[in-house]
């Protein structure tokens, strides 16, 4: 598994294109990535499980939170098996990665100066 | 990075708002206009509204999903190509094979490269410019036909009205043409000239439809309108040759068949140009003579060098004249041979009934090709007594208040002129202003076309008319007739009309002198008048047709009168 | 190709060969295979021995290069036409504007 949290390279090419909207774009991932997770918990279903994954998965790889999207795909993938056993240490392990984003992406909104 | 090509307005379907955020900002700097939709439903209200040009795509969505977004997005589109690019993380085959099936034209895989999305809606909006020009000529081609099909259908009900303003539907004639022919340049024409014959043309234009329509009206015209003012088939030739050497382009041009049967003097005159044999049939012997075209088509040759001269053959009641298009022979089979004449030969050695002659060709063509082709033309102009015949009388425009009816005039006609000139039309036109003559306008055009044809052919020419006894003869006086025409270079024909009233009528009196030899006037009256033989016919005809006709001056002039009652 | 254009050595004649059906569908052809010439020769020949078939557009084309070729002053020759090409001429009487062999 990917150890990278957050790609610098990714992150220095979206600051290129987004320029002053780019804290707005680290604001919305991250306001978008909380409403995600609680939906995560929340579900009960395997089929909302699969599509939130899914989509918390494109947005993560397009910010660069390589290992997150990784991890969301597994649960993606997961939720379409007939057993969903495993699945709460795996939005478990989901809610620390992106603990992990989230400081990480403070820290980049904090240094950001256009 | 600026787009070169014109900005595009794209619709931006997303539910990942930071997705989306960042979608809208790489689209804008690429210099389009953006328009954004959270769901499925919200695309497909914002496409309706805006009509962007392009489309990108979320898969997964809420409320409604990309797939079905893009269905009524293609739907809605109709003609017009909206290009779609679906954006997803997907990666099973099975899931981007639902995209295409969706409607889909390419994908975009997260995460994003802004140089391969300038490079996808480049190439898409590439496509969709292809596709809207080629829209836009397939709905110029689709006007444009309609308005050509538009142009056909007026010009055809035009030229219709004037193709069957004759006489084809005469007792004596009977034609065949398919419904395509007409359009695809046949022309068939039929009238009475003043003195009761009937002139026919069959006439087939190089080219189809519009082109050869247009030329068929002006052909038309000159026919009917010269017909009914009783020129012969020489002027009626020179002035049709004329027109259409003016107006057609050079290479287009009309074969024709021209005849003229005189159901009084029992005979065909004729001239083809370019058209395949007509045929004379016989009734009594069952023979087919060929009227071979002996000239270039009309519209080819300049008018001095146009050549008008006719044939005459001598018919008898119940001969038949034949003529068809060169569509009948050149029906090709299976292996592109033509039908030939040698088959249409056959089938007249087959014919046993003369009047089911069409339908055995047609059936022969039938059976030739499989299928009968459908532009051909055939005609068939019987010689029947004249009394079988009723030809519409003439129509008269003016009121009738300004005849004539106390007046003379003589006319002298010198060799220069009698060789290209034939004055009967005018002398006619001249005599028809006086009301009481226009009830007898046949036998008056009869009479004078007679005495003047036997002042010229006889007199003047000193052709003898017991030549024309038999059919060689026949052939041998017309050839002649030429010839000497030719080579005149003195002589006269003179013309006085004397009109005066008498009582309450009037009464017309014509001389007409010849520089001829004259004739034994005694002689010839001796003969019984309605003699059937060729030779002498002239005479006979104007003594039944007008009163007191008399020759004097040794045959060298003839008078006759006609008279009319008080008009009602 | 089915119009071939040869011109002689001296540029005084001019030859245009027909392969297969002589209709509409050569008419743009046939009509470069003699504008499209710098000089006009004194001479031309139509030649028809590859021609299979003849029909009246191609009889309207002879008469546009004729009247190119300078009309009753033009020199045009139409050789090794077969039976049933010459009967078509002979029916249209265009052997009285073409020297037909």
């Amino acid at each position: 598994m990917n150890e990278i949290h957050l790609d610098r390279d990714v992150l220095s090419t979206l600051k290129e294109v987004m320029e002053e909207g780019y804290l707005e774009l680290l604001d919305t991932f991250l306001n978008d990535s909380e409403a995600r997770l609680r939906v995560l918990h929340e579900a009960r279903d395997a089929e909302k499980l699969s599509a939130t994954a899914h989509s918390f998965k494109g947005s993560s790889s397009n910010m660069g939170a390589i290992r997150l999207a990784e991890l969301c795909g597994e649960l993606e993938q997961r939720a379409k098996q007939p057993s969903l056993g495993g699945i709460e240490s795996l939005v478990n392990e989901i809610d620390s990665e992106f603990a992990h984003v989230r400081k990480l992406c403070r820290e980049e909104r904090e240094g950001f100066h256009c | 990075m600026q787009s070169s090509s014109e900005p595009l307005t794209v619709l931006i379907a997303e539910d990942s708002a930071a997705d989306r955020l960042l979608l809208s900002t790489i689209v804008r700097r690429q210099g389009h206009h953006v328009l954004t939709a959270a769901d499925g439903a919200e695309a497909v209200d914002v496409y309706l509204e805006q009509r962007p040009h392009l489309v990108l795509m979320d898969a997964m969505m809420p409320v409604m999903d990309g797939f079905e977004a893009a269905q009524r997005i293609k739907q809605l589109a109709g003609d017009q190509l909206v290009p779609i690019i679906f954006l997803t993380s997907l990666t099973e085959s099975e899931a981007l094979a639902r995209c295409l099936e969706a409607g889909g034209d390419d994908f975009l895989a997260k995460p994003y490269n802004q140089v391969i999305l300038a490079a996808k809606i480049k190439a898409m909006d590439r496509l969709r410019r292809l596709q809207a020009t080629v829209v836009e000529q397939r709905d110029q081609i689709a006007r444009h036909h309609d308005y050509l099909l538009n142009e056909q259908r007026v010009a055809k009900a035009v030229f219709d009205k004037i193709a069957h303003s004759g006489c084809l539907s005469a007792p004596n004639i009977r034609y065949l043409q398919s419904p395509y022919a007409l359009f695809n340049g046949d022309l068939l024409l039929a009238a009475f000239n003043p003195a009761g014959d009937m002139h026919v043309l069959l006439g087939d234009f190089t080219g189809h439809g519009l082109p050869a329509a247009v030329g068929a009206m002006p052909l038309a015209e000159v026919f009917y309108g010269m017909t009914a003012k009783g020129y012969g088939l020489a002027q009626i030739l020179r002035e049709m040759n004329a027109k259409l050497k003016r107006i057609l382009p050079v290479d287009m041009f009309c074969c024709a068949t021209l005849l003229c049967l005189s159901f009084q003097r029992c005979t065909v005159e004729i001239w083809n140009g370019g058209m395949p044999d007509g045929y004379l049939h016989d009734s009594l012997s069952g023979v087919r003579t060929p009227l071979p075209a002996r000239h270039l088509p009309l519209g080819v040759l300049t008018p001095q060098l146009f050549d008008d001269r006719t044939e005459v053959h001598p018919m008898s009641l119940g001969d038949r004249v034949f003529l068809l298009s060169d569509g009948v022979i050149e029906t090709s089979d299976r292996d592109d041979q033509p039908f030939g004449v040698e088959r249409l030969q056959q089938v007249f050695s087959a014919n046993r009934e003369p009047d089911r002659l069409f339908e055995d060709i047609q059936q022969a063509l039938r059976d030739f090709r499989g299928e009968a082709r459908d532009d051909f033309s055939m005609v068939e102009v019987r010689l029947v007594a004249p009394t079988q015949l009723n030809p519409p009388p003439p129509v008269y425009s003016d009121s009738g208040q300004s005849s004539p009816l106390d007046w003379s005039v003589s006319f002298e006609f010198r060799a220069q002129t009698l060789k290209r000139f034939n004055p009967m039309p005018y002398l006619l036109q001249l005599l028809l202003e006086v009301h009481g003559l226009r009830a007898q306008s046949g036998a008056l055009y009869s009479v004078m076309s007679e005495l003047y044809s036997n002042a010229l052919d006889h007199g003047v020419l000193g052709l003898d008319s017991s030549l024309k006894r038999d059919a060689a003869g026949f052939a041998r006086y017309y050839s002649d007739r030429n010839t000497r025409l030719d080579e005149l270079s003195d002589g006269y024909v003179r013309v006085h009309l004397h009109v005066s009233p008498n009582g309450e009528g009037g009464r017309l009196t014509i001389e007409v002198e010849d520089s001829g030899e004259g004739f034994d006037v005694a002689r010839v009256l001796a003969r019984p008048v309605d003699s059937d033989r060729l030779s002498g016919r002239g005479v006979s005809l104007v003594r039944q047709l007008s009163h007191q006709a008399s020759w004097s001056d040794d045959g060298r002039r003839a008078r006759v009168e006609f008279f009319w009652e008080a008009l009602a | 190709m089915s119009v071939v254009t040869e011109v002689s050595q001296d540029g005084k004649k001019l030859t245009i060969s027909i392969e297969g059906r002589f209709d509409f569908g050569r008419h743009q052809e046939f009509r470069e295979s003699y504008e499209r010439l710098n000089s006009k020769p004194e001479s031309i020949v139509v030649d028809l021995k590859k021609a299979t078939y003849l029909d009246s557009s191609a009889l309207g084309m002879l008469l546009l290069l004729r009247d190119h070729a300078g009309g009753d002053d033009s020199d045009i020759r139409v050789v090794n036409s077969s039976s049933d090409v010459k009967k078509i001429l002979a029916i249209s009487n265009f052997d009285k504007l073409f020297d037909i062999s």
